[in-house]
């Protein structure tokens, strides 16, 4: 009887994930323009992703997105995470300062960077320019454009990163780190031996997160390169969206949009293999 | 309260229902999804086209919906669940197509000669909205590209608008001596603003006649006339001729730096016109505009032929005669005189004859362009732009790879190869839209 308040959410979940989901599944087998009826062509989309160099380039571009947000971000959040646990006056205050870029939207975001920073005539870098640096927009060249955005994404997550491990810090046992503090034990051994191990089901998922985000990430790259200057910053879901819907190719879409969930998909897998090892210590 | 007060109020409440519902469906309701308008140019069609119109026609109720600039998206959803709006504004030919063929769209033969359109409207505009000889859309601004530049500053310099190509690879060259920019240029906005320059070359260098040929599938895009046009552009980009922040600027920044003389001219398209009042006089400056130079042997200037929209009829419209009568007077001498006077470049249908319509912007430099252009169609001195006549992935292909020959990531024999590839690809799918004889 209790299983029937299952029902109502089960119910929303299938008709707006589940079913689009296997819809979509299904049209990567398939050949459409979105506008006529689909042609069933079986595996010629992966073949086509296989043979196309543009998705060689937006899978790579994918895998070093993940290693940069796998470690930049979330090292910042710790040691901002673990500052802010030290000195517990103005704690609020920071907080809410590295969360607030957070909570902008991210096409208002993209565009101050790309106007009031990276611009070389309107931005920051355009002054540095005329006092004689030689600074370039990151955006315009093929070997850091990726950078560039990715500087831009950092800027806004790792405020997000820093309040989920300060919430979990705060619940570390008080007296781990009393009786540490006593021993004499330094900064760095603390973080080591005592806070990191405690949060540690955080950071977890934390990663976890992050990998299957950043198979995700769109916004940022769209709007402030659409995936250039020649295809350099070209991730898997901006390749998707061109296709869908400039190229009419929803069949090669959906064929791209499979392989992004295949990989979220291990990510997913090992998330819940080491939740039940732990479960089950 | 009491039965017969209560009967008797039901029964007049039902009538007045009645009375007002019949004369709300006196005037036949006509819905036109349009693209983002700022409230300003919301104002202008609403006085300068629905308010006329509804007022020419009472029993016609003509209404927008402005959908931002998602609409082809939501026009394309809204059409397979046979939801649409009566009258179908689409971003231009290459989506008219695919629609076409999926009867989705209304065949507007008996309307043309109804309203006589082979009369009034140029007739390769008319053949640009066909498909399987049946007619399908009509372009509802059609725009070229051209060569603005800072006549001011050419008179300081004493320099002249050029009209071959090796005067103005020397002007260009004069330019970076002196330190402006050649061509005033940026993407930052629009990454598609890089087929502007292809489009370019491909005509003024390659012909229009071989363009022709290759939409026809009558000779590769490898042939060698093409490989001469994009060297040629590749080189104007190595010289520096499009200046060092190609990939920074939008296209609003490259025109003001054309007004301010920190670049000297700017090959783009007419809809720029609407800029010149606003950049032009505070900097003291004066526009000019001409054809852009074409190669020894090619009949030039020769004006590569845009279309931005097209106007169709939805196949399951209720009210199809109430939405051709739309079109119709969007066709009209009024309505271009009109709408071209308040907002420049956007409204300009291909009416054949330019010399009855009265319009006053404060740009004759527009009107005598537009009178040229719409001559020069008709002696059939036009070339083809890439947004209008290429399949969607070979455009779009276009773009990117362009840059990856500008960044030294490709060849040009490469980049052609893999845009025929492509192109013979959409070819074999029925994509590429209709391309009139010339």
């Amino acid at each position: 009887m209790h299983r029937l308040y299952l029902v109502p959410t089960l119910l929303i979940n299938v008709v707006i994930i589940f079913i689009p989901a296997l819809l979509t599944v299904a049209l990567a087998f398939f050949r459409w323009d979105g506008i006529t009826t689909p042609v069933f062509i079986g595996l010629q989309n992966f073949q086509a992703l296989w043979n196309d160099r543009v998705f060689w380039t937006a899978l790579t571009n994918n895998l070093i997105w993940t290693g940069i947000f796998l470690t930049i971000p979330i090292f910042m959040g710790l040691l901002a995470a673990t500052l802010l646990l030290i000195a517990k006056r103005g704690s609020m205050f920071f907080q809410v300062i590295y969360f607030l870029p957070m909570i902008i939207a991210t096409a208002i975001l993209a565009r101050v960077w790309q106007g009031m920073i990276f611009s070389p005539v309107s931005g920051v870098n355009g002054m540095l320019q005329r006092m004689g640096f030689p600074t370039v927009d990151p955006l315009t060249q093929p070997s850091t454009a990726l950078l560039g955005i990715a500087t831009v994404d950092l800027w806004h997550w790792w405020g997000f990163l820093c309040v989920i491990f300060f919430a979990a810090l705060r619940q570390v046992p008080q007296e781990q780190i009393e009786f540490a503090r006593l021993e004499g034990v330094s900064f760095w051994k603390t973080m080591r031996y005592v806070l990191i191990p405690a949060i540690w089901p955080t950071i977890t998922l934390m990663m976890i997160m992050t990998v299957i985000w950043s198979f995700l990430v769109f916004d940022f790259v769209y709007i402030l390169t659409q995936g250039g200057p020649a295809f350099s910053s070209e991730v898997l879901s901006t390749l998707a969206y061109r296709s869908a819907f400039y190229d009419l190719a929803v069949g090669k879409a959906a064929a791209v949009a499979v392989v992004i969930s295949l990989f979220g998909l291990v990510a997913t897998a090992f998330y819940i293999r080491a939740q039940a090892k732990e479960f089950h210590q | 309260m009491k039965r017969r007060t209560f009967i008797a109020g039901s029964l007049g409440l039902l009538a007045s229902t009645a009375l007002i519902g019949s004369a709300l469906a006196q005037s036949k309701p006509i819905t036109w999804w349009y693209e983002s308008a700022d409230p300003k140019q919301q104002g202008y069609i609403k006085s300068g086209i629905i308010e006329p119109f509804n007022a020419e026609h009472p029993d016609q109720k003509l209404t927008i919906d402005y959908r931002g600039s998602e609409l082809d998206k939501q026009m394309r959803v809204a059409l397979l669940s046979g939801n649409g709006p009566d009258i179908v504004y689409t971003a231009g030919p290459t989506y008219v197509a695919p629609m076409a063929r999926a009867g989705q769209l209304l065949a507007l033969d008996d309307y043309v000669t109804r309203f006589g359109w082979n009369d009034r409207i140029l007739p390769v505009f008319i053949e640009m909205g066909k498909y399987d000889g049946k007619l399908y859309a009509l372009p509802k601004t059609y725009e070229t590209l051209g060569l603005f530049y800072n006549k001011t500053l050419f008179e300081k310099h004493g320099w002249k608008a050029p009209t071959t190509i090796a005067e103005i690879e020397t002007l260009a060259d004069a330019m970076l001596a002196e330190k402006i920019v050649p061509f005033a240029s940026g993407n930052a906005n629009w990454r598609p603003a890089n087929e502007h320059y292809v489009t370019i070359v491909l005509n003024a260098i390659a012909g229009p006649e071989n363009v022709y040929k290759a939409l026809k599938g009558e000779i590769p895009w490898t042939a060698e006339p093409f490989v001469k046009a994009i060297d040629t552009l590749n080189s104007w980009w190595q010289k520096g001729y499009f200046g060092p922040n190609y990939f920074s600027l939008s296209d609003e920044q490259a025109f003001a730096q054309m007004a301010t003389g920190q670049a000297g001219m700017m090959p783009t398209g007419t809809w720029q016109f609407q800029r010149v009042n606003t950049y032009f006089p505070p900097n003291n400056a004066e526009a000019g505009f001409v054809g852009f130079p074409s190669a020894e042997g090619i009949n030039g200037p020769v004006y590569p032929l845009g279309v931005g929209s097209t106007f169709s009829v939805a196949a399951t419209s209720k009210n199809a005669d109430g939405a051709a009568t739309a079109i119709d007077y969007i066709f009209s001498d009024k309505a271009y005189g009109v709408m071209n006077s308040v907002w420049p470049g956007e409204w300009n249908t291909p009416l054949s004859d330019l010399s009855k319509v009265k319009v006053d912007n404060g740009l004759p430099l527009y009107g005598e362009t537009m009178k040229t252009l719409a001559d020069a169609v008709g002696d059939n001195q036009y070339g083809y732009t890439t947004w209008t006549f290429l399949p969607p992935a070979t455009d779009s292909y276009l773009v990117s790879g362009i840059e990856e020959v500008w960044l030294g990531r490709s060849t040009t024999a490469q980049f052609l190869e893999q845009l025929n590839a492509t192109f013979l690809q959409e070819k074999a799918d029925g994509k590429v839209p209709a391309i009139p004889a010339r």
